[in-house]
């Protein structure tokens, strides 16, 4: 690979520049095909599209040519010694499986599919080709096997779209499967993972294969996957957005005085109303969330500081452990049956569904968690502190209550926060335990406490009565077709992610004070 | 009587029962009888005896894996907080033995304070750190309800903060931001800090596990003044790996070496020029630990 003579090694570097630049550019031109390709998905553009009147798929066929020509190119220069480059001498199997299971999946499907081969013929094929394409996988030059099958990937799905194989009106039946797939959403997968194959190998190929090049492909993966994750929750949430704002914002005026109405959000549901409204599922997932929490932290918690501060390791601690993991893991439906069967007919006549109950079931399920995260926040809290607070002749419990429980607090929170967020979505427990149907008026749990004059002393009717909550209220106007239209459902869904977003909110709040008290 | 001890199968010097005897004045704070101490399987000391005197710097020094720092912490029990620590013998403070079954460990571990090898101030205001063990042992209090009954202390706890910052030499320099949080401090400020805290509480015994060396020079050369100024008080003993500060701020010194053994223990300037043991002379002089 190195040259031994100066002269030709000027030569080289000069060749190699321009061999990484020609990279460089496959790289940037396959991330646009990219993304034109989720754009594509997320129908801004449609496949039939012509981008400056070049049909879509032909753009996407001579994008992915020009990448995959490119990229085998330098792969192949490379392999030549023509352009400098520190590739291994082989590969290894970590590379060979992924070039194996390509050629396993586009062999398998082109004979089976396009060519209409029985069984006994492409499944052969295919292993016989995914075998041989492992161990070209494996045991070839690197700079070989990080650019031939990816390029040559690129440059098969470009011939397929430019000769017109697969059009936007093409549409594959599979006999056995339930699913057809129609080109205008295979057309853009098809062209997403060609660009992502000539993107990762010409990522490598910039960097002169090696250490530094699967480091440069490592990074432009990763990259790629948490670009993909985010984009994933900004689309969800711009679709529940963009399908609830509208109907959810319906009505809203100013007025009287400096006061906001929003009709939605502030009213109940029924006859007295111009528009109906969410606000006793509001009202209701409040209580709910607030009743489970004011329920689960202290026990969660008071678990926790036994677990970790006087416990000894033994036995009993990882049946614990096991039993909290299982708990936290148990689908909710199974809470909210263990509620219907055992909490309803010890809590009301006739076992009738109500917030009590609800709050029970949903602490029942925030307990775990609480305890998990509270645990792993006592612990990770430094036995320095614990060690200074003893040696100065404090005791056991105080030391636990004045230093190592303040200490842990942001880590309690984060996992009181993280289970809000689980509880206040859940649907089947509500109901099953709680939910009564669309309310004209939200419960008053605060108005409901009356005194009694034998024991309890203290009831309330209220937390005995029956609510709405808005998962409830979703999956009851979506599914089941109570009280209205889907809109109704979509921003009832809006309005409950805005309700967890509140609860998000005053959580890092608080977890932020507790922290600046800690550190300043 | 004396000992024989081997290092990898080879017969070492005799440890001579006259190198640990130490005839001095007045009473002694500890006496140590025959202290053996286990983790597990492991034996960290072997039977150690030794008197340590009131109002004076002792210095324990050897090399890392010595038991210094194990001897250290069985004279405020600390080693209870480590399951697998097994301890064997007796540890007398002014006559009672602190292993016994009537012992308060709270009141004890009050009596004789501790300050750690890395400092470890809690994520609390100066103030706070200093006030934390009067207020747990109810000597101060500042709670609502106390200031609802009249008995407010807040001028009380200015004064013994004031007074134990002036103590550990640290008022100077944080007299004016007592609430900032102990954490943004300087390593040496906190250390400092550490030992006002010891303070706090009116200690009688400050046991030190390797103060200073975390810290840079000219923080090491403060805590080294501090302790020299805390020995007219109080009776210091202070385990460190550093010979030059042993000889510098100590009165009297003990060496122990590896596999747990108390070789040679007397006054400071007798151990540094003229030590019995021939392996005592080895390891000050830098030849082997």
């Amino acid at each position: 690979m190195s040259a031994s003579h100066a002269s030709s090694a000027t030569i080289e570097d000069d060749r190699s520049g321009v061999a990484r630049s020609a990279a460089t550019t496959a790289v940037g031109l396959s991330v646009l095909t990219m993304l034109l390709a989720v754009a594509n998905v997320l129908n801004w553009i449609t496949t039939d599209a012509s981008v400056a009147s070049v049909a879509l798929s032909t753009l996407y066929g001579v994008a992915l040519a020009v990448a995959g020509v490119v990229t085998v190119a330098v792969g192949l220069l490379s392999a030549s010694a023509v352009i400098d480059a520190n590739a291994n001498d082989t590969s290894g199997v970590l590379s060979g499986l992924p070039v194996g299971l390509l050629a396993l999946s586009v062999v398998g499907l082109v004979a089976s599919q396009t060519l209409g081969y029985g069984v006994a013929i492409w499944a052969p094929a295919a292993l016989v080709c995914a075998v041989a394409a492992f161990l070209f996988g494996s045991l070839a030059r690197e700079d070989l096997t990080a650019t031939l099958p990816w390029g040559g990937f690129a440059l098969f799905v470009a011939a397929v779209l430019l000769a017109g194989v697969i059009t936007p009106s093409w549409t594959w039946d599979p006999r056995h499967l339930g699913v057809a797939l129609t080109g205008t959403i295979t057309v853009p997968c098809l062209a997403f993972a060609a660009s992502l194959a000539t993107a990762w190998a010409a990522a490598k190929a910039t960097q002169g294969f090696g250490a530094r090049g699967r480091q440069a492909g490592a990074y432009l993966l990763i990259g790629a996957n948490a670009l993909f994750m985010l984009s994933l929750l900004v689309l969800l949430v711009a679709f529940v957005v963009e399908k609830g704002a509208g109907h959810a914002l319906r009505g809203i005026h100013l007025g009287p005085g400096l006061s906001v109405h929003v009709p939605f959000v502030m009213n109940g549901a029924g006859l007295g109303y111009d528009i109906d409204g969410v606000f006793p599922a509001i009202v209701g997932t409040f209580w709910l969330v607030f009743g489970a929490l004011v329920f689960a932290v202290p026990l969660g918690v008071g678990a926790a500081v036994f677990l970790a501060e006087y416990a000894e390791r033994g036995r009993f601690t990882t049946v614990v452990d096991i039993a909290t993991d299982g708990l936290w893991s148990t689908p909710s439906i199974v809470y909210g049956l263990f509620g219907y069967a055992f909490i309803l007919p010890r809590l009301s006549p006739g076992g009738r569904p109500n917030v009590l109950a609800g709050m029970l079931v949903l602490g029942f399920m925030l307990i775990p968690l609480v305890l998990i995260t509270s645990r792993e926040a006592i612990d990770s809290v430094p036995d320095a502190y614990r060690d200074a607070s003893v040696a100065l002749g404090v005791g056991r419990w105080e030391t636990i209550r004045s230093v190592v429980l303040p200490a842990a607090v942001p880590g309690v929170i984060t996992g009181i926060i993280l289970g809000v967020g689980r509880i206040a979505g859940e649907t089947a427990p509500i109901i099953l335990v709680a939910a009564g149907g669309l309310n004209a008026d939200p419960i008053r749990v605060i108005h409901g406490f009356r005194f009694t004059s034998s024991p309890p002393f203290v009831a309330n009717d209220a937390l005995l009565s029956a609510t709405n909550a808005l998962p409830y209220q979703v999956y009851a106007v979506i599914e089941t077709g109570v009280g209205g239209s889907e809109s109704f459902g979509w921003a009832s869904a809006f309005v409950l992610l805005l309700v967890v977003l509140c609860f998000y909110a005053v959580g890092i709040a608080t977890r932020m004070y507790f922290q600046r008290k800690l550190e300043r | 009587m004396s000992v024989e001890t081997t290092v990898n199968g080879e017969p070492e010097e005799q440890i001579e029962t006259e190198w640990t005897e130490y005839g001095f004045g007045g009473d002694a704070a500890f006496s140590v009888r025959d202290l053996d101490v286990y983790y597990d399987d492991d034996r960290a000391l072997r039977s150690i005896d030794i008197d340590i005197p009131e109002e004076s710097v002792t210095a324990l020094i050897g090399p890392s894996g010595c038991g210094k720092s194990t001897f250290l912490r069985c004279l405020n029990r600390m080693n209870d907080r480590i399951r697998a620590a097994r301890i064997e013998g007796s540890v007398a403070f002014r006559d009672r033995d602190i292993y016994g079954t009537d012992v308060d460990l709270v009141e004890l571990r009050r009596r004789i304070g501790m300050v750690f090898q890395q400092p470890n101030p809690f994520p609390k205001s100066i103030r706070d750190n200093i006030a934390y063990g009067p207020r747990k042992h109810g000597d101060i209090n500042t709670g609502l309800l106390s200031r609802l009954l009249g008995g407010d202390d807040r001028e009380r706890e200015e004064e013994l903060v004031e007074r134990c910052l002036r103590g550990a030499a640290l008022w100077e320099e944080v007299s004016d931001r007592l609430d900032d949080n102990a954490l943004g401090l300087s390593g040496g400020q906190q250390q400092r800090l550490c030992i006002a805290r010891a303070l706090a509480v009116d200690p009688e015994v400050i046991l030190m596990d390797e103060p200073a060396s975390a810290l840079d020079p000219i923080a090491t050369s403060k805590i080294e003044d501090l302790v020299e100024d805390l020995a007219e008080e109080y009776t210091v003993v202070i385990v460190t790996h550093n010979m030059q500060q042993a000889a510098r701020i100590s009165d009297q010194t003990a060496v122990f070496l590896t596999g747990g053994h108390l070789v040679e223990y007397g006054d400071t300037d007798q151990i540094f020029e003229n030590p019995q043991s021939q392996r005592v002379e080895d390891y000050i002089t830098g030849k082997f630990g």
